[in-house]
């Protein structure tokens, strides 16, 4: 460096223009602080930093082979900024109310209504909401989306109105401008991308999560339903909640002054985590077979109810569960007022007495303590009878005997007066004792439905009657669902089993993270008894038998009919009955527990009473015909004879 | 350079406050740089998660379709309107074989190649006059 450039002036100039740098530089420090403080600071105020939520999705219910009951879909909740529209666009509103499906009319009206007059204005959700609706729409252009969902909550609240307009710009008449308006609540992804396409300004939408049952009415009172909040109602969606809601996330960042999330400001980031599927018991298939099956009974008998529950009882698991009436899950919130009681899931929620089906369980109680023996005789003709010093009037028998039943006969007739011996037999706190260990008069624990646990009153209550009325079915009530696992109980070879109807938890990725499996109550009765008890039902289905129509050529079906009368204004009626058929096959093998109840069918029966073998058991073996070739259910006594061809190996 | 007259420390400081404020200056363009670059890549995982938060919306809304087409009685109601006559299977149309399938097939597809009982084929033969 020469000593020439570092000359006086040279120095001086250059400390010159130092100091006009830096005080250009103070200047303008200046200028940002105090002068244009107030805008930098509404700018920084838009810019700062902020929480987004990230909304989970709710998981799904799957039937047992994975086919989806309940989803939840994304939908787009499309709404309007009557400010930001543009007249250029107007040529575009056809389009747009075509895929909106919507009225043109309709839609240039709520286009064109820019202000709502005060009185009528609809409160804004939350000023944060209206505030962002307003000032998302003109930024965006068209069709602006924000994918993280800014203030989610708000939104959804927004969608819920059908307008918001901002309070603070009220003109001197008081009518205030719209700066939402929603179009349509129901946009699916595909006529939303074709609506971003058309590029109308001012029109934006929101996503959110809602509730999808591709199936509509199927397995209805199982699934339940989330309403229009998110909030789970009833079935499996309310029961299963914990597993299916999920884990909202949420992400700390900033925004910039269009509110666009800067993304490279995150602090933060949580992500959602999704619900669990949640897989039932119950099968597609074998729902609908029910279902269908009821669709027929009501269109044939028109009953006030029916339910059908087929169960296996093997593991206690429900594969279907129909009751009539019923109900669409995506349309529950527009069943008349007067039909809402299709909604109650009348198989555990309503009781009635079982009638003869119920004599299961003096039989079983009288073979267990060693009393009888099917070769055991009654005289069925007697009217009155001894017990307990007293004497006590039988029960009436439709049909007159010409000799001593046995007890396979009494099952097979359904005579009232037999049971009631048997149950006399046990003798009062015995016959109650094995009441309850078949599960009646105590909850079964089915998770949904709002069960009930029926009637079983203590021998301490009873009245003389009680003792032969109780074995015939009367003077009890129970639910379908404690029946059918009554049934289930003999099938099972004497074990109650708990019924279920959940069967696994998947996590996203179709995991299992638990597994439900066979869940034994008690043993009831032992399995020589049980297995006995299913012999002496097979003969109900006998030429002789009360129920020949619920017979399947080449299965061994074991079943009992029930016929009882309904109680009308406090007394026992003869033109209104429960008809009820319950049974399973086969019987040395048992695969499935089928139970049909039909109440009140005696108006459209022929003969004017609906009696059990007349109304639900052929609904049985239609059912059990249907089943066999789709459930797998062999014969057990067919077994097929080698050929005999020299490729053919041997088997056992 | 004369290291004690104050032209000279002079020139010392011009240079070292050029080199400062040239240091400076790189550093602070190449953080700029790199916070620029930090951007680009946070706004494409976003837009990656957004795309790949779309693809999933698309398949749940296609799961939910294909669900809906296939309950039972849209399935009839088609089978129905399409005349495809199909229907489940009844019991007795169906077989049951106890055996191993694969060696089922095998001695029936076996039983035809060494089958003896040949199909009779005639000739018709005119004698030469």
């Amino acid at each position: 460096m020469s000593k020439g450039f570092a000359s006086t002036p040279r120095i001086a100039l250059l400390a010159v223009l130092i100091l006009l740098v830096f005080g250009g530089i103070g200047a303008r420090l200046v200028w940002l602080h105090v002068l244009d403080r107030d805008e930098l600071l509404r700018y920084v105020e838009k810019a700062r930093r902020q929480i987004l939520v990230q909304t989970a999705r709710r998981g799904d219910i799957l039937d047992t082979h994975g086919a989806i009951l309940a989803t939840s879909r994304s939908l787009i909740v499309l709404g309007v900024d009557p400010q930001s529209l543009v007249p250029a666009d107007e040529k575009k509103w056809p389009q747009l109310a075509g895929l909106l499906g919507m009225p043109l009319a309709q839609l240039r009206e709520i286009l064109t209504t820019k202000t709502r007059a005060s009185q009528h204005a609809a409160q804004p959700a939350s000023p944060a909401g209206a505030a962002a609706a307003a000032e998302t729409g003109p930024d965006a252009g068209s069709a602006k989306l924000n994918f993280w969902g800014t203030a989610a909550a708000d939104l959804k609240a927004a969608a819920r109105s059908d307008d918001d307009t901002v309070l603070d710009d009220a003109d001197a008449q008081g009518n205030r401008p719209i700066r939402w308006a929603k179009l349509s609540d129901t946009v699916g992804e595909s006529a939303y991308a074709d609506i971003t396409r058309l590029n109308v300004r001012g029109v934006y939408g929101e996503r959110v999560y809602r509730r999808d049952y591709p199936h509509n009415d199927m397995a209805a009172h199982v699934v339940g339903y989330v309403n229009r909040d998110e909030k789970p109602v009833t079935g499996i969606e309310r029961f299963a909640e914990f597993y299916l809601r999920g884990q909202d996330g949420w992400v700390e960042s900033e925004k910039d002054g269009r509110r666009e999330e800067l993304a490279q400001f995150r602090t933060r980031d949580v992500p959602p985590s999704d619900g669990y599927s949640v897989v039932l018991s119950i099968d597609a298939e074998v729902q609908h077979i029910a279902e269908a099956e009821l669709a027929e009974i009501a269109a044939k008998y028109q009953p006030a109810k029916a339910t059908i529950i087929v169960s296996d009882p093997r593991t206690g698991f429900i594969l279907g569960l129909a009751n009539y009436p019923s109900f669409d899950l995506n349309q529950y919130n527009k069943l008349p007022a007067d039909e809402q009681g299709a909604m109650r899931n009348t198989a555990v929620a309503d009781m009635y007495e079982p009638g003869s089906v119920f004599k299961i369980v003096a039989v079983s109680g009288a073979l267990q303590e060693g009393l009888v023996t099917p070769s055991t005789t009654f005289d069925c003709n007697l009217d009155k009878i001894d017990y307990r010093g007293l004497t006590r009037s039988l029960p009436r028998d439709d049909d007159h005997f010409d000799h001593r039943l046995s007890v396979a006969e009494i099952i097979e007739h359904s005579s009232n007066r037999g049971a009631a011996q048997m149950g006399m037999m046990l003798g009062d706190r015995k016959f109650y004792d094995y009441a309850r260990a078949f599960g009646f008069g105590q909850p079964t624990g089915f998770p949904v439905g709002g069960e009930v646990g029926g009637v079983l009153t203590p021998p301490e209550k009873w009245d003389g009657l009680t003792i032969t009325r109780m074995p015939t079915g009367y003077s009890v009530d129970v639910t379908v669902l404690q029946m059918n696992q009554a049934m289930e109980t003999i099938a099972s070879g004497g074990v109650l089993l708990r019924p279920q109807i959940v069967r696994e938890i998947r996590d996203q990725t179709g995991e299992t993270v638990y597994r439900f499996g066979r869940s034994d109550v008690r043993r009831v009765v032992s399995e020589q008894t049980a297995r006995t008890m299913a012999h002496l039902l097979t003969g109900v289905v006998s030429a002789d038998g009360t129920a020949p129509g619920a017979a399947i050529p080449g299965y061994e079906v074991a079943g009992k009919t029930g016929t009882v009368r309904k109680i009308i204004d406090h007394q026992y009626s003869d033109n209104h009955h429960v008809a009820s058929f319950i049974g399973f096959f086969p019987a040395s093998r048992p695969q499935v527990v089928i139970s049909v109840v039909v109440d009140d069918a005696d108006a459209h029966t022929p003969g004017g009473i609906a009696w059990g073998r007349v109304v639900a058991a052929p609904s049985f073996k239609h059912i059990g015909e249907q089943l066999i070739p789709y459930l797998d259910i062999t014969p057990p006594m067919e077994r097929p004879v080698g050929t005999g061809l020299a490729m053919e190996e041997n088997h056992p | 350079m004369q290291k004690h007259s104050n032209s000279a420390f002079v020139n010392q400081m011009l240079v070292g406050v050029l080199v400062v404020i040239g240091t400076c200056g790189s550093v602070g363009l190449g953080m700029v740089g790199i916070r620029h670059q930090i951007s680009i890549l946070a706004n494409e995982n976003k837009a990656i998660e957004a795309r790949t938060a779309a693809v999933e919306r698309r398949c749940t809304e296609t799961s939910a379709a294909i669900a809906a087409e296939q309950d039972p009685s849209i399935l009839m109601q088609r089978n129905d309107v399409w005349h495809l006559a199909l229907g489940p299977a009844r019991a007795e149309q169906v077989q049951r074989v106890d055996e191993d399938p694969v060696m089922r097939m095998a001695s029936k597809h076996n039983r035809g190649l060494f089958d003896t009982g040949a199909t009779p084929v005639t000739f018709r033969i005119a004698a030469q006059p």
